[in-house]
């Protein structure tokens, strides 16, 4: 069985991003990307299918501009097998990456696609539900636990209050939460042999999808900065000042 | 010592002078626990005045003040044993007079290392001392104890980032050294005999510090490296062919106590018997390939057989507390610290030996190898045995540190590489110093602290 991962590259976790300083949106040039931590894990629980013999083949895709291709090694060092760019400078919003991610999988056609829930930058949370629709293919969505067995696959998700297991029929998409696995670290040659493996390019005009935003960005803000800590002298102060000014008792 | 309260009174305000039990108890410490505190006071000044005019009242009054910064120290050089007056910078934390040309910056005493750290960053900019004690240690203790770290194969100690000083003398006058001049040829410098003092001449209270620009992409190489003897062939091998920012090493040993905290995940699925942790800026593909090239060097001759590279900031920063972790996650232990230096040439010799040394006299204690070796520098840990008193075990430890430093004498190297003397090594110091040399450091001492009032006891013996 084929599976198909989807991977984003986005600016690493550890940044401290910066609005530029027109509003229209967060300053990247210069910091570090880094593939979004939902897709490692995505990455991750593929290439453990694979090694449980559930699955034969992982081709790895991202979309956007050429240094994707980094991203792609990054995958096909920890395990994937072959890496397909969708190339373009253009700014993506999910519904045009779903409607991407659709034309690649009706050429691939895989039976299992696994993407991260959501990706740090926009925190959107919307691709992997929309390709579902896109596909008319069932989704579980938040995998804290995947298992494949026969033509199904059973995804055990967090929700409020407990866990609740969904059984898919494949082909099948499964979005990934932070518990599902810990990411393995990359290994030196595994680097060396990832740039052997097959990386194709294509567009999204080849694909045949007109990737334009449908909704416009109209502010990006800083958060409201947080005012310094106070000591207080006793608990009746405590107290006055959480009626008072915090105005939560 | 009520009159004592009452007199410091006079010269702080009240909340400023504590004498309760918690305080002295905390406050009389630094890391180490081998000593029981015992100061009479705690004070916390705000300005250089206030600090002078304690000084000058410990003068007339004949008593001991103990300079104390976060109190991360390991040598017991911020330990109040003896009835002293504790005085923190915890209250001066202020950072003010940025210079963006210059790349200086004024900073007091209290100064949290991680502060000036985010406030180099905010400015695109990046202080490079750093351990992991930074979220506690001082500048003030960091100038002090002319601290290392991880980054000194780049960017040097402590030293190197003070571009001037304002200290308060043991006798209480106040002296600004060198205001920032990157040249200076006007006789003794010296800003840099305060650095490094251990607070035996007199107070840090303020400090014009460097920066330096930021690294570009810094990429982590954790390598398994099967003997003690490959370690240095990995640095030789990598030093040589690319500018390195951290060289570090850790035992299987000193791994296991971090992995058993839980926070960690194990980094090779087999265990070796050492780990190097390796730093370098990585602006463009050039600089990973070359240090792929060389790794493969480094497993063709055999000195390693495994290897990890960061793929984002979060992975450099998780490879990272295998090393960083590995201090914390023995403190329960009580572990006696080696904290010892060669030149990096000497260091294979020295480590073969020092093995030797230490298979045969401990042979039923657990010894932790680790340290910056690209600076010669290692920590050699020795854990207390859960059964063991702590008087018997530090008697014990001392006992084999005769041979320890022995071997360091014969190398020519140092007992105390970046941790200090304080008191924890202060009877040692023969081994790295002469007898003329210790004669004319207590005679600076006495030109600067005449009374003996500040920090007595530590450092000189
Ligand atoms: C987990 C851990 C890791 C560490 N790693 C390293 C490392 O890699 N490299 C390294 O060099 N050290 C390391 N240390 C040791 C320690 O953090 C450093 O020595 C640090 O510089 C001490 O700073 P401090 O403010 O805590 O000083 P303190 O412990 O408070 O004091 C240290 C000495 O400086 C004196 N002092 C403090 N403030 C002043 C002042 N304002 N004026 C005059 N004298 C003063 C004290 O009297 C004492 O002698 C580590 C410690 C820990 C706990």
């Amino acid at each position: 069985m084929k599976a198909l991962v989807a991977v984003k590259r986005v600016v690493d976790y550890n940044v401290k991003v910066r609005v530029k300083a027109d509003g229209s949106d967060v300053d990247i040039g210069n910091v570090k990307m880094s593939m979004n931590p939902f897709d490692e894990i995505a990455v991750e629980e593929a290439v453990r299918l694979k090694e449980a013999g559930k699955v034969s083949e992982i081709v790895v895709v991202s979309l956007g501009v050429k240094q994707c291709e980094e991203t792609l090694r990054t995958a096909m060092a920890m395990g994937a097998d072959r890496g397909i760019l969708v190339e373009t400078e253009a700014p993506l919003q999910p519904l045009a990456v779903a409607k991407l991610l659709k034309a690649v999988v009706d050429k691939e056609q895989p039976q299992l696609v696994i993407l991260g829930k959501q990706a740090i930058d926009d925190d959107a949370n919307q691709t992997g539900q929309m390709l579902a629709a896109l596909l008319g293919w069932p989704q579980g969505t938040f995998a804290s636990k995947v298992v494949v067995a026969d033509s199904k696959v059973d995804v055990t998700r967090e929700i409020d209050g407990g866990l609740e297991t969904v059984a898919l029929k494949l082909p099948a998409i499964v979005t990934t939460d932070l518990r599902l696995n810990e990411p393995r670290y990359v290994k030196l040659p595994n680097i060396m042999a990832a740039k052997k493996k097959p990386l194709d390019k294509t567009t999204p005009a080849d694909l045949g999808v007109d990737p334009a935003p449908r909704l416009t960005v109209l502010k990006v803000a800083e958060p409201a900065k947080r005012s310094a800590g106070v000591k207080v002298a006793s608990v009746q102060e405590l107290v006055a000042k959480l009626k008072n000014e915090a105005k939560v008792l | 010592m009520t009159d004592i309260r009452t007199e410091l009174m006079t010269l702080l305000n009240e909340n400023r002078v504590r004498t309760d039990a918690d305080s002295l108890g905390q406050y009389g410490l630094d890391w180490t626990r081998f000593h029981t505190p015992a100061p009479s006071a705690v004070v916390f000044p705000r300005s250089v005045d206030e600090v002078a005019a304690i000084v000058r009242w410990a003068n007339q009054r004949k008593i001991g003040l103990v300079p104390s910064g976060g109190r991360t120290g390991l040598s017991a050089g911020a330990v109040a044993t003896q009835g002293e007056v504790v005085v923190s910078f915890d209250l001066m934390r202020a950072i003010s007079d940025f210079d963006p040309v210059e790349r200086t910056v004024t900073i007091e005493a209290g100064v949290v290392t991680e502060q000036l750290q985010g406030f180099a960053a905010e400015h695109g900019l990046y202080y490079p001392v750093d351990f992991a004690s930074r979220g506690s240690s001082q500048l003030g203790g960091n100038i002090s104890t002319n601290a290392g770290g991880i980054k000194v194969i780049r960017y040097g100690l402590t030293r190197d980032w003070v571009m001037g000083l304002t200290v308060v003398t043991g006798q209480g006058d106040v002296l600004r050294l060198n205001n920032g001049l990157v040249k200076n040829a006007t006789g003794y410098d010296l800003r840099h005999l305060f650095i490094g003092a251990e607070g035996t001449l007199g107070f840090i209270v303020g400090a014009r510090m460097r920066l330096a620009r930021q690294p570009r992409n810094l990429t982590v190489l954790l390598l398994a490296v099967p003997e003690l003897d490959g370690i240095m062939s990995v640095f030789r091998l990598f030093n040589d062919g690319m500018p390195l920012t951290a060289f570090e090493f850790f035992s299987e040993q000193a791994l296991g106590h971090v992995l058993a905290r839980g926070h960690s995940q194990r980094p090779f699925e087999s265990a070796s018997p050492y780990y190097v942790l390796l730093e370098f800026e990585a602006p463009t593909d050039a600089e990973t390939e070359l240090a792929f090239s060389l790794f493969e060097k480094a497993t063709e001759a055999g000195w390693a057989v495994d290897g990890i590279v960061s793929q984002s900031e979060q992975q450099a920063k998780d490879l990272w507390r295998l090393r960083e972790d590995i201090s914390e996650s023995i403190t329960p232990r009580r572990p006696y610290k080696n904290d010892i230096s060669v030149t990096v040439s000497k260091a294979p010799a020295f480590m073969r030996e020092l093995d030797a040394i230490l298979a045969r006299e401990y042979p039923d204690f657990e010894v932790v190898w680790f340290g910056h070796i690209g600076d010669g520098n290692l920590h050699i840990n020795v854990l207390k045995p859960e059964d063991m008193p702590i008087d018997a075990f530090k008697r014990e430890c001392e006992r084999v540190s005769q041979w320890v430093f022995e071997l360091v004498k014969k190398f020519d190297g140092s007992i105390s590489a970046e941790h200090g003397v304080g008191l924890l090594k202060r009877d040692y110091l023969g081994y790295s110093r002469s007898a003329e040399e210790m004669a004319y450091m207590r005679a600076i001492k006495q030109v600067f602290d005449p009374n003996g009032i500040i920090n007595p006891g530590k450092l000189v013996p």
